[in-house]
């Protein structure tokens, strides 16, 4: 499959499990639609991507909410390593305890993506989560796919258990082609 | 004792079919579940697919041994502690010691089969540790003090106002039963406990042996949550988890999801090796690789292909006993058909022995099964087992042993009945009503009576005589063509006859041993496969031709499998597997002749009902169809066409009546929202069953075997009632 071709799936797939999509067109874009959405102060997890983009000069941002802070209403943004087009999934490498925390215990997630990074399935990526595993032997690699969900309760498909409520991918070209930063 | 465990089963049964909402829930998901999951599989080979995942798992089996060291390698190279945890005690143990030692208080844990197969929480109690299960479906259960009903739905059986109850006992204030309420609760009410937890438990889907890393395929986030924040993360993962490399492990969570739900992917699967920072130091990561029956399972020369499990619960999605009755009583700790095999390594024997009898047969298990694990094939092996163990049952023992295995006693006995039954009968075909003890079993159907005249003194007297037929078959009639419903037999001479076709009735040929096999004698399925073996072969013929799916699966599988440690009938066996097939497939792909039927019917409504032997079994639904509709006839799908129609042999009479009833009714009810005048059929239990069914609610609706119905249609007519 093309870039286009990946980008459209990613797009589809990820839309059918209730993550937002957006593509911007550069950092104002960004922080204009974080600024828009959140429904409070905004975490930014360890990422070269994004401070390459100067997303701090553009945003407010919490460096380090600890456990405790991350009760209150909050969200997470990261960058991202990777997506899985088929099943409309974001890689991210997860071994910094900031990004764990911060892609967990918000109610919103916004994820900026390179569309260029996006793989054609699980498979694709394997070879991917191998060098993973060389640069850091000791890890914690999170696949995630739309936002949290049960069906716990008579089987009916409710949004947001323990993890974030939204998903928000934006997709930004030009932000990174290396799939082993975020 | 074995009396009162059954009557603890029974008791449970009839809890179960008394709660029609539990029914409703299960046929509820029952129905979504296939469409969701064909969705999610779209444009994947499903059977490709599965027979690599049964391959990788037969390795991993097959070099346990070396995966695990290398697995341990791998994992204490990163800073994990592994314990291999031989019993559940053991595991237990190793955990609640741990927990003690670290002072721990509280531990958060994800959903974990292999912790409820341990019943690792009330050994947490003892050590005075509070274990707080934080998936939204387990809390649910711990606070109901329940054990799941599904592997991965385990509140599946419960219903939100009952939710809404246990949430307002923790909330201390009135919960409204909306769902999306009862979730938010949930999430703010377990909140905390990650924060304050000084340990976290999961169990694992994956343990990957090239990394020494483990993956978690989640939903709700609370994995992730239990795994970060607690600085003490223990993860208990069965040995069967074990893929060799990161591509098994990919390939495992691509099927995982789709069969499991019919999501495309979980909304995580988080995959972890070794100690990652937890605060400012490393968290202490604790692997407890679990046994507790595992390796016995594995070296079961007939049960081993088990190992292949991955969990997914899809066994139990489409089982119409699991829907009929929930995973509270088609269960143990694991559920569904898979539940049946692992209850009786993990817990013995003696748990399972009544759940074993709960498999009505039918294979649906087994179509979905994405390790390709032959299901029903282990179960009955393990009814056999426990047959051997505990017995079958004075009468059964009496009927197969003493009856069965002499066949002119055995067909003696039923052409006595023929005369016996007159009082019941009434001179009709069908008994509606049986007296006293034995009412029960026409109390939702009639049931048919013996033949005055079996088929075997009835065929051959009409048979044409054939100038060069095409082939010389032997037709195995079985006893219900032979002593219920000759009529059958005698129109599969007639349309076989038509296609110049010589069928010959090897008047030797007996029961094919399947009711003895089911009720767990192996011994007289044997005895029986030797007699039938000798007498389908001796006149040598081309072909063998069944109208019942239920021998035709006897006569290509079990013969085989049964004579296979002797050389001499292991070949007869082989030779007589590749030479039977049901009527229909033979009149379609080996004489091609549906055309014969071309334009005989005049647009008669029929709907199609897929025998489970035969669809599933002999892999034929294409024929029947293909004859039906050459021949004319309008062909009104049903839903849930392959779905059992509740017969299950001895399971609908003695066994397990009440859950066949239920079954039937479903079927009734797609039978008659089809739209169709007749509803056709190719297998004599079936037709029982539906028949039966139709007749006592006074239905218009006809039912008929295929091969009826194309005898009717070459005699110039079809009388659909």
């Amino acid at each position: 499959m093309s870039n286009g071709e990946l980008m459209e799936q990613f797009i589809d797939r990820a839309r059918r499990i209730q993550a937002r999509v957006e593509q911007v067109g550069g950092v104002g874009e960004v922080a204009d639609y974080i600024r828009r959405e959140a429904c409070g102060p905004v975490w930014l997890a360890p990422s070269p991507s994004m401070e390459r983009l100067g997303i701090s000069e553009h945003l407010e941002l919490v460096r380090d909410f600890g456990r405790a802070g991350a009760m209150d209403r909050c969200c997470g943004l990261t960058g991202v390593n990777f997506a899985l087009a088929d099943t409309g999934t974001l890689v991210l490498e997860s071994t910094s305890e900031q990004m764990r925390m911060a892609t967990t215990l918000p109610e919103q997630h916004f994820a900026l993506l390179d569309p260029r990074k996006i793989l054609e399935d699980g498979l694709a990526a394997v070879p991917h989560l191998r060098e993973f595993h060389r640069r850091a032997p000791r890890n914690y690699l999170a696949y995630i796919s739309g936002p949290s969900r049960t069906a716990d309760i008579e089987r009916v498909l409710t949004i947001g258990v323990h993890g974030p409520k939204e998903l928000h991918i934006l997709l930004l070209e030009g932000l990174s082609d290396d799939l082993y930063e975020n | 004792m074995k009396k009162e465990r059954n009557q603890a089963y029974k008791k449970r049964i009839t809890q179960a079919l008394a709660t029609p909402r539990l029914q409703e829930a299960l046929h509820k998901f029952g129905d979504a579940y296939p469409l969701a999951r064909e969705a999610a599989f779209e444009g994947l080979d499903f059977e490709a697919l599965r027979q690599e995942i049964g391959h990788m798992k037969d390795g991993v089996r097959e070099n346990i041994d070396r995966y695990l060291q290398q697995f341990i390698e791998n994992a204490e190279g990163a800073g994990a502690k592994v314990y291999v945890a031989k019993t559940a005690e053991d595991a237990n143990d190793y955990i609640a010691k741990l927990a003690v030692e670290r002072g721990v208080k509280l531990a958060v844990k994800s959903k974990s089969m292999a912790s409820e197969e341990t019943h690792l929480n009330k050994a947490l109690e003892k050590a005075g540790v509070k274990a707080l299960e934080t998936d939204l479906g387990e809390w649910i259960i711990q606070l109901a003090g329940q054990r799941p009903s599904h592997m991965v739905m385990p509140a599946i059986h419960m219903f939100k106002e009952e939710v809404a109850e246990l949430f307002g006992r923790v909330t201390g204030q009135e919960e409204s039963p909306e769902i999306e309420h009862l979730v938010q609760v949930a999430r703010e009410q377990l909140r905390q406990g990650y924060v304050d937890a000084d340990m976290g438990i999961t169990g694992a889907n994956i343990a990957v042996a090239e990394t020494g890393g483990i993956a978690l395929v989640t939903n709700e986030g609370n994995a992730r949550l239990a795994s970060t924040l607690p600085k003490i993360h223990v993860a208990l993962v069965g040995i069967e988890k074990l893929v060799p490399t990161l591509e098994d492990a990919a390939k495992v969570v691509q099927i995982l999801p789709k069969n499991a739900t019919g999501q495309l992917m979980t909304s995580y699967v988080t995959w972890i090796r070794g100690a990652v920072p937890c605060g400012d130091e490393d968290k202490e990561l604790h692997i407890v690789l679990l046994d507790n029956g595992r390796s016995a399972l594995a070296q079961s020369p007939h049960c081993k292909d088990a190992m292949r499990c991955i969990r997914c619960g899809a066994c139990a999605n489409v089982c119409p006993v699991y829907q009929t009755v929930g995973g509270h009583v088609f269960g143990h700790i694991y559920i569904g058909a898979i539940g049946i095999i692992l209850t009786a390594f993990f817990d013995g024997l003696d748990k399972a022995a009544e759940i074993v009898r709960a498999c009505i047969g039918c294979r649906a298990c087994v179509a979905v099964c994405p390790g390709n694990i032959d299901l029903e094939g282990i179960i009955l092996h393990l009814r056999g087992v426990i047959g051997e163990e505990e017995g079958i049952g004075l009468g059964k023992s009496i009927v197969f042993k003493k009856v069965m295995r002499n066949r002119r006693l055995f067909h003696g006995l039923l052409r006595a009945g023929a005369l016996l039954q007159k009082p019941v009968t009434r001179g009709e075909r069908t008994i509606r009503h049986l007296p006293l003890y034995f009412s029960s079993l026409t109390e939702w159907r009639t049931l048919p009576t013996i033949a005055e005249k079996p088929l075997r003194d009835l065929i051959g007297k009409h048979s044409k005589k054939l100038h060069k037929p095409r082939y010389k078959v032997a037709f195995f009639g079985g006893c219900a063509n032979d002593f219920i419903y000759p009529e059958t037999g005698l129109s599969l001479e007639k349309v076989l006859n038509h296609l110049n076709v010589e069928v010959s009735y090897p008047e030797k040929q007996s029961c094919c041993g399947i009711p003895a096999l089911y009720s767990g004698d192996r011994e007289t399925a044997v005895e029986l496969a030797r007699q039938n073996v000798e007498a389908m072969l001796e006149g040598s013929p081309d072909y063998v031709v069944t109208t019942c799916p239920t021998c035709t699966m006897a006569l290509s599988r079990d013969f085989v499998e049964n004579l296979q440690d002797n050389p001499d009938w292991a070949e007869k066996a082989e030779h007589l597997s590749s030479i039977t097939m049901d009527v229909s497939a033979f009149i379609v792909n080996v004489l091609g002749e549906q055309k014969a039927f071309e334009g005989l019917a005049g647009g008669q409504k029929v709907t199609y009902h897929d025998s489970c032997h035969l669809k599933r079994g002999a892999g034929v639904w294409k024929e029947p169809r293909e004859l039906i509709a050459t021949a004319g006839c309008e062909l009104k799908e049903m839903n849930h066409s392959d779905r059992c129609c509740g017969f299950g042999g001895s399971y609908s009479f003695t066994s397990h009546p009440d859950i066949s009833r239920r079954i039937t009714g479903d079927k009734l009810a797609d039978i008659q929202a089809s739209g169709a005048d007749l509803v056709a059929m190719d297998c004599p239990g079936c037709l029982i069953m539906i028949r039966g069914a139709l007749e006592k609610v006074d239905s218009d609706i006809g039912a008929i075997h295929t091969i009826d119905l194309m005898a009717e249609l070459l005699e110039g007519g079809v009388n659909p009632a």
